[in-house]
């Protein structure tokens, strides 16, 4: 064995990332959750009716739903003690120069124009709770495709708005979906239409930025037939010392023959409690592929799942999840099979230090209708020393004829035979272990665009280094 | 007779216990009286239906101690008992084992098993001694209606080595019953222990069972479960390894047709390092039948290298049969081996294509794969006759 590793994960976080800014907000709303609350952030947001009776109609639900009794010890969310509603400013800008200069710092810090110059097509960055910055190249307005902050997107686009939002996860589906519906506010919006492909990925930066307060951003893309999108969602949050909630709602609509992909680095600071409901209808011969990585947050609940709806329908989830000290990543997938001839993956690497807890949490269903369908789930974990944990909770329920189902999983450490042979090429332990990780996460970071891949390497070296005493 | 503190006394009477027996089945009917009936929110119990189990309407009891097969003769010190007798004559060694591994609080069923259970046997191996003959026992049902609640307590002494089979039987065409039918295995340092579980109840019965093996310092024991009978079978298998070098091999078979309805419930608990637990449960299902399998594996803090393998495969023969898999670890301590593997699918159409160019007809291509199927798993039935009675149990009711 190896001495046991000591060290505070994090603890050099703030220095590598945890920066802010003084708070400057146009509004702020009161702490606490109530129908006057609510009615506010409607009335700010100038909604049409109907959305401020859904809003209303989910803070009831919220209310009478209890608190899941299964997962992540929740307990200690204060739901009176959170700031539902917070602007940073009161307009949107249209360019990177006309973006307020505290938050263009923050953005600078985190290298938004840098990616942009690169290669973005458009940008849709968020600062507390409304998009601030957003640019959208005319090449993709032109071909039809719709990119924008979901409130937009309800003014600009009702009709399309209406008809889909809250389809694919209702308000009632559970207390957090329940609650986002009652507070959401921004988000990203993306409609793409019939044979488009959109060849570069679309991304948005989320932070939180205020001292206890929620973010409840709302997502919704439609993949009209035929077409593509690849939509990448980032996160990293500055430090602070209560605890702060984002609970987040992402619904896709992947259409016949299109598909769609999302890829999450999540990096919240280890003070966020990461409470997410994310899910996707996949119709025929559509493809649907959830690419999620869960680093950050003391506490993570969330997965990503696929509904195959029609023959052919695909689903994939490749997720990683990394818990240091004092955290717990509660994450998997769920593929629920509904037609005939539907295939779905899931592979799932987690990787645990220093106490921190991995769960892998999944569902595979397949209804009596979903015959000739095929699953198969892989779990990996690899614990990086004796405090650690991880766990596998599978669930397979199978109701159809002639499926096939597979669940694989392995737990293990670093090998001393691997630690050995690098130590034995004049690398360091530390290095050495660094490099096994990068390895076992390999299946990840290959599908990550390459700046992606980078960050999230770097992410691993910083959470990795002195970790060997 | 309901399931009350007077037919508690009564069957404490007709088998004329001691106190301390009294006593447990008193605070066992107690917890049964306190504990609510579990429903679909328990986690346990979410795909598990007992909504229709109404226990009190099959509060008649049949009671048997399990009838004997010749045993020719047992090596001196060895106590076979009925649970009844053994009670007085040796509470020493009794007293400390009953329901402490198959605890009465644990829930409902349980703690009806433990204020009402009729039958059963307890058998203790001394020291060092070997049983080359296996000791089998059978239980039966008779009636319509009834209860049936035999336990078996089965405490081996250091080093050692024998067989045990508790065979569960019921007749032909039988209505409804409550059936259980526990086992509590002690496998002391060192020991060797084969024990073999077969379940056929009348296929009316609702069977609801615990077997549960505590393993010492470099112990072994082959545990196999065939369940074949019962509407409903809930049987959770259990073990726990609180020695080095302690060995776990817990096997399973299960063929449902029907509208049968089988749970399974197991735990490889690994709560010292060096132990070795190897599981592997196998089933087919036939017509509108449902098997929900659910299994942990736990690997305590400090429970260094540790070796766990758990497994469930799903052989589905029909459109309407269900089968839910839930293979679990929850893993404490890093320098361990863990693997677990479940699979849900139908017979393979390349394997009964082959055999039906051969010239088979397709049903008995079909019957081929079922049996090469289990074949794997009942070579590991710990001996030879249980492996006979089993091979021939399955033969028939794949015909």
């Amino acid at each position: 064995m190896a001495t046991v590793p000591k060290v505070d994960v994090g603890s050099d976080y703030k220095e590598k990332y945890g920066f802010f800014v003084p708070e400057d907000y146009i509004f702020k709303a009161k702490r606490g959750l109530n129908p006057e609350i609510v009615k506010e952030i409607s009335w700010m947001k100038k909604e049409p009716e109907w959305m401020l009776k859904f809003r209303l109609r989910s803070l009831e639900i919220f209310r009478k739903k209890p608190m899941p009794t299964w997962g992540a010890d929740l307990s200690v969310i204060d739901f009176e003690n959170i700031f539902y509603y917070l602007k940073a400013s009161d307009k949107q800008s249209t360019s990177w120069e006309d973006l307020p200069p505290d938050i263009k710092k923050t953005y600078d810090r985190l290298g938004v124009p840098e990616a942009e110059r690169k290669f973005l097509a458009g940008v849709s960055a968020q600062y507390e709770s409304e998009v601030v910055y957003h640019s959208l190249h005319e090449e993709l307005s032109k071909k039809g495709v719709i990119f924008t902050d979901t409130d937009s997107a309800l003014r600009d686009h009702p009709e399309l708005f209406k008809e889909y939002f809250g389809t694919v996860i209702p308000p009632a589906d559970n207390k957090f979906s329940a609650l986002n519906s009652a507070v959401w506010s921004g988000g990203s919006f993306i409609y793409v239409p019939k044979g488009v492909r959109v060849e570069i990925p679309l991304q948005a930066y989320f932070r939180i930025n205020a001292e206890n307060m929620g973010q409840f951003e709302r997502t919704l893309i439609i993949c009209d037939e035929g077409s593509f999108v690849h939509y990448i969602e980032g996160c990293t949050a500055p430090i602070y010392t209560t605890d702060s909630l984002h609970s987040a709602v992402v619904e896709i609509i992947v259409k016949k023959n299109a598909r769609c992909r999302y890829t999450t680095i999540q990096n919240w600071s280890t003070n966020v409690f990461n409470l997410v409901t994310k899910r996707a209808l996949a119709y025929a011969d559509a493809t649907m592929e959830w690419v999620d990585g869960n680093l950050g947050s003391q506490i993570t609940m969330k997965y990503p799942s696929v509904y195959l709806m029609e023959p052919g329908a695909k689903g994939d989830v490749l997720s990683v999840a990394f818990a240091g000290k004092g955290q717990h990543q509660d994450a998997g997938g769920k593929m629920i099979h509904v037609a005939p001839n539907t295939t779905s993956t899931i592979t799932s690497k987690s990787i645990s230090k220093n106490g921190g807890r991995t769960s892998y949490r999944g569902h595979i269903k397949m209804y009596p209708d979903a015959k000739n369908s095929k699953s198969f789930v892989k779990c990996d974990a690899l614990l990086l020393d004796d405090e650690s944990r991880s766990d596998t909770y599978p669930y397979n329920d199978v109701d159809a004829e002639n499926v096939t189902l597979g669940h694989e999983a392995t737990v293990s450490k670093v090998s001393d035979e691997q630690l050995f042979y690098l130590m034995s090429r004049g690398i360091t332990r530390n290095e050495a272990e660094t490099m096994i990780v990068n390895g076992f996460i390999e299946p990840f970071t290959k599908e990550l665009p390459l700046e992606y891949a980078v960050e999230l390497n770097r992410l691993i070296q910083l959470e990795m280094e002195g970790s060997v005493g | 007779m309901p399931f009350s503190l007077e037919s508690l006394e009564e069957i404490a009477s007709i088998q004329a216990e001691p106190d301390w027996l009294r006593a447990r089945r008193r605070t066992a009917l107690a917890a049964f009286e306190r504990l609510p009936m579990p429903s679909r929110t328990d986690e346990e119990w979410r795909r598990t239906d007992v909504t229709k189990l109404d226990p009190a309407s099959f509060s008649e009891f049949e009671h048997s101690n399990g009838f004997k097969q010749a045993e020719t003769s047992l090596p001196d010190g060895v106590i076979l008992e009925p649970l009844a007798i053994a009670a007085e004559r040796h509470a020493e060694l009794l007293e400390p084992a009953l329901f402490s591994l198959v605890r009465a609080d644990r829930d409902r069923f349980a703690a009806l098993h433990a204020a009402f259970f009729t039958g059963g046997n307890f058998l203790y191996v001394p020291e060092g001694v070997e049983i080359e003959q296996p000791i089998l026992r059978q239980h039966f049902s008779h009636s319509n209606g009834t209860a049936v609640l035999p336990h078996t307590v089965i405490v081996a002494g250091r080093a050692s080595k024998f067989y045990y089979l508790d065979e569960y039987i019921g007749q032909e065409g039988e209505g409804a019953g409550y059936r259980s039918g526990s086992a509590e295995i002690f496998v002391g340092e060192g020991a060797q222990v084969g024990y073999v579980a077969i379940q056929k109840w009348g296929r009316n019965a609702w069977h609801l069972a615990d077997q549960r093996a505590r393993l010492e310092k470099d112990s072994t024991l082959r545990l196999f479960n065939v369940t074949l009978g019962g509407r409903f079978s809930k049987t959770r298998v259990e073990a726990s390894l609180v020695g080095q070098g302690a060995n776990a091999e817990l096997k399973g078979i299960y063929l449902a047709s029907g509208e049968q309805f089988f749970d399974f419930h197991t735990l490889q608990d690994h709560q010292v390092g060096n132990t070795r637990s190897d599981l592997l449960f196998k089933g087919a299902l036939q017509d509108t039948a449902k098997a929900v399998y659910a299994g942990l594996i736990r690997i305590e803090k400090g429970a260094f290298r540790s070796d766990a393998y758990q497994a469930n495969r799903n052989l589905v023969l029909s459109e309407h049969a269900k089968a839910t898999s839930i293979p679990m670890l929850e893993i404490d301590n890093n320098d361990v081996r863990c693997t677990h593997g479940a699979t849900v699918g139908p017979v393979d159409p390349q394997s009964l294509f082959y055999l039906q160019s051969r010239g088979i007809p397709a049903a008995t291509a079909k019957r081929m794969i079922v049996q090469g199927f289990f074949g794997e798993v009942l070579e590991r039935i710990p001996f030879e006759q249980a492996r006979k009675l089993v091979e021939t149990e399955l033969e028939a009711r794949l015909g």
